[in-house]
């Protein structure tokens, strides 16, 4: 682990447009990464299955695309993002709202080894002594931390208040590119996203392609042909996960004919269980 | 008596002089049976009556409750009009090398001490049970009829027991007899009553079940995983929102199960009985038991335990279903207590005073919310659960528990204006198709001795569960890329192959194996 400061030439160049930049800022991993093209993908912690998938289909596609995503390894859409990233076989990064030291001793089970898999592949960053707890306004801190080592930053799923609108309006005062992922309306995961849209503060983001085209890059993979049944499924379950009696009432299909369709999506890694018996979009 | 006076001076005389008359020290039989868990043995109890300080002592490994026997012996010959030897009385339970339990030897120990001295004047043949009362009034026993069946196996030809246990023990093969007291017994065996055998106790009606499939709207997806719960003895989790109906779909389940068959029907009242739970009019069950404890359940009386032990709701449900409702609530070392008898389909409870085995075979019916607050992923309200929470109610089914069921389902909220749905198939119809199923079954496996499918062991599952090269390149992509686990792969095998039984399918086809991966368990 090593703290540098502004004048370190190692120093995350993005980090100066901010009016106190971090001094010094705590890097467990490769400093390198962090001057290379970056995305900042947030969201909230109590995320819906949507919110994961499109938080996951995003960074994965980023990483595809060489681009790093950031984010800040909290539970919810940002762990989603990492690890979609990591799926995608790209770089990471995780700014945390704890020092880098206490976060590794106090967090166990999943988000532990997701720490240890994005410091293998990119990097910890944190503005926090090593050992310093995390704080409630160390986060809203880190949050504008996580704004500015993006090009741009994609707000996935944001209730009212949360802390992913403080990563948004921090890119606004830098003058960076915001986008918010439309939800459902009703859907209180989705109300804060869909005011910055509606504020003008963000632009809809409609889709993979559209982040790549701001981006100026191509995907890298190509969309795959499907058969017309199977995109049909696919289709169907892009807007959230289903049972199959409902999908196949979606369909206008008999069971067994969308148990076998089924079937070849799941082998294919196209769709799986949710845990629950219901099948969702991966 | 003045005791303290003259100091023992008849025991002297009685072993010092060879002329006493051999009568006194005659020894009788009586045959009685031992129970650990359900495992049984004949046991002789050998009364010796001799002369001596006045003494009743029993020998033979007696627990506390046997020792206690003595006492009430003693009472119940008083005042059931009889003498009480004033003499030494040994009481040998044999063989005694192992402990004996329960307090089922007492008619017995009274019997043969009547015997003994001369007051009952014919030999008893029969297997005596049963428990005395003070005034000599005969109690019942738990597990009369393993008993009873184990000296029938044996060659007892007739059972005296309480009133209560005549009707289990007469269901048993044997000329059954029962009694209200100690008295009824003696002057049955003298033929002074003569005591008319019990009539082996009528079947009980076809069970009613309080829940048809037909009352259950839509859910098609969770009936046809039930089907083959039902058919193949598979695992089954349902999953859910609140008031769905998960349930009434497990409820369902004993409506569509096949009938107990006899051996079945033995076994399983057999549990029963030694649990004390057999009803005196109906006592072999007719319906399969369904089991469904509270979440509160403590592991003793979920998997049984005590000393000395008793069966819990696992051997409860042998032969039938156990259910358990808000399976994420149960606590984990409780759940984790289900592995053995999920793996053994049996278990043993080991103290310090041996071990005992009882049988647990059973389906397994669970249903749990999706989430703590119940409304992860439901479109039309708020979760209100983080994602590490839910991980973490969704983890208290530990991975060998999940490894052991192979069927999870979603149980969706069913729109309120298909809730009126028509053309609901009963149960009774379903229940055919699962009769159907099992009788391929039966026949394919005759050589195995497995009895379903959800029993194949990985062998059996290539022997019987091959699929067309197609399908299997299918298979075989998705566990090398690591989709299908090499148990997943198994397992989703057994399932097609039920699917396929229930479709009257000679082989396995490729919807059978696309329907198991769409009900399979692990993602």
């Amino acid at each position: 682990m090593i703290g540098i400061g502004p004048a370190d030439p190692r120093y995350p160049p993005r980090l100066l447009d901010l009016r106190c930049p971090p001094d010094p800022l705590w890097i467990d991993g490769d400093p390198v990464v962090l001057a290379t093209r970056a995305v900042s993908l947030v969201g909230t912690r109590r995320m819906t299955p949507y919110g994961a998938r499109v938080g996951r289909e995003l960074a994965a596609a980023c990483a595809d695309a060489g681009v790093m995503v950031v984010s800040g390894l909290a539970q919810g859409v940002d762990s989603a993002a990492h690890q979609g990233a990591l799926e995608g076989r790209g770089t990471t990064v995780a700014v945390l709202g704890a020092g880098i030291a206490s976060y590794l001793q106090d967090t166990r089970g999943r988000r532990r080894r997701l720490a240890h898999a994005i410091r293998a592949s990119g990097a910890l960053v944190s503005e926090f002594p090593p050992e310093s707890p995390p704080q409630k306004w160390t986060f809203a801190q880190r949050d504008s931390t996580i704004a500015a080592l993006g090009e741009l930053t994609v707000v996935v799923e944001a209730p009212v208040g949360s802390g992913a609108l403080i990563t948004a309006e921090e890119a606004r005062r830098l003058g960076r590119p915001v986008y918010a992922v439309p939800g459902p309306i009703g859907v209180a995961a989705s109300a804060g996203a869909n005011a910055l849209i509606a504020s003008g503060k963000a632009k809809a983001l409609t889709g993979v392609e559209m982040l790549l085209g701001v981006l100026e890059l191509q995907a890298a993979r190509r969309a795959q042909d499907d058969p017309d049944d199977e995109a049909r499924v696919l289709d169907v379950l892009a807007a959230s996960p289903l049972d199959p009696d409902a999908l196949a009432r979606r369909l206008g299909l008999g069971t067994t004919a969308v148990a076998a369709i089924v079937a070849r999506l799941m082998i294919r890694g196209r769709i799986a269980s949710t845990g629950d018996g219901r099948l969702a979009r991966r | 008596m003045p005791l303290g006076r003259a100091p023992a001076q008849p025991l002297v005389i009685a072993i010092t002089a060879p002329g006493r008359p051999a009568t006194a020290r005659s020894v009788a039989r009586v045959t009685a049976c031992a129970l650990w868990g359900l495992e049984t043995a004949l046991v002789t109890v050998e009364v010796d009556v001799a002369n001596g300080l006045p003494a009743l002592v029993v020998v033979g490994l007696p627990d506390a409750a046997v020792q206690e026997a003595r006492e009430r012996v003693r009472a119940a010959i008083r005042n059931s009009g009889f003498e009480f030897p004033l003499r030494r009385v040994t009481v040998n339970l044999a063989p005694a090398e192992r402990r004996k339990e329960g307090t089922g030897f007492e008619l017995a120990i009274a019997l043969g001490i009547l015997r003994a001295s001369g007051q009952l004047h014919v030999d008893v043949t029969a297997l005596c049970l049963g428990e005395l009362a003070l005034d000599g009034a005969l109690r019942p026993v738990r597990g009369t009829m393993p008993r009873v069946r184990h000296a029938a196996r044996r060659g007892v030809p007739a059972a005296l027991v309480a009133d209560a246990n005549a009707g289990e023990a007469a269901a048993c093969g044997v000329e059954s007899f029962g009694f209200a007291s100690l008295r009824e017994v003696v002057d049955h065996l003298e033929g002074r009553v003569r005591v008319a055998p019990t009539p082996v106790p009528p079947k009980a009606a076809a069970p009613a079940y309080p829940v048809d499939l037909a009352h259950i709207a839509g859910q098609e997806t969770p009936k046809r995983a039930l089907e083959i719960a039902a058919a193949g003895g598979h695992n089954i989790l349902l999953v859910g929102p609140p008031g769905t109906g998960k349930t009434m779909l497990a409820r369902a389940l004993e409506s569509i199960l096949p009938p107990l068959d006899d051996a079945e029907a033995l076994a399983a009242s057999a549990v029963h009985s030694v649990a004390g739970l057999t009803d005196p009019r109906h006592p072999v069950l007719t319906a399969r038991p369904f089991r469904a404890p509270h979440h509160t359940a403590s592991h003793l009386s979920l998997v049984g335990g005590g000393s000395p032990p008793r069966p819990g709701e696992v051997s409860l449900a042998h032969c039938g279903a156990l259910f358990l409702d808000e399976v994420a609530e149960f606590s984990r070392s409780v759940l984790d207590t289900l592995r053995e008898p999920l793996e053994e389909h049996a278990i043993t409870i080991s103290r310090a005073g041996g071990a005992a085995t009882y049988p647990a075979r059973f389906v397994l019916v669970a249903a749990m919310n999706p989430c703590p607050c119940g409304f992860w992923g439901d479109a039309e309200r708020d979760c209100a659960c983080l994602p590490e929470q839910i991980e973490r109610y969704r983890g208290k089914l530990s991975g060998p528990l999940l490894d052991r069921i192979d069927l999870r389902v979603h149980v969706p909220r069913v729109p309120f204006e298909r809730l009126r749905d028509d053309g609901r198939e009963r149960s009774a119809d379903v229940r055919d198709r699962v009769l159907a199923a099992r009788e391929r079954m039966r026949v394919r496996l005759a050589a195995t001795g497995r009895r379903v499918n959800a029993d194949l062991t990985v062998s059996e599952v290539k022997r019987f569960c091959s699929v067309n090269s197609e399908t299997e390149a299918l298979l075989a992509e998705a566990v090398g890329a690591r989709r299908l686990s090499a148990r997943g792969y198994h397992r989703v095998l057994r399932v097609a192959r039920t699917a396929a039984d229930l479709a009257g399918s000679d082989g396995v086809r490729n919807e059978d194996v696309a329907l198991a991966l769409l009900l399979r368990s692990d993602p």
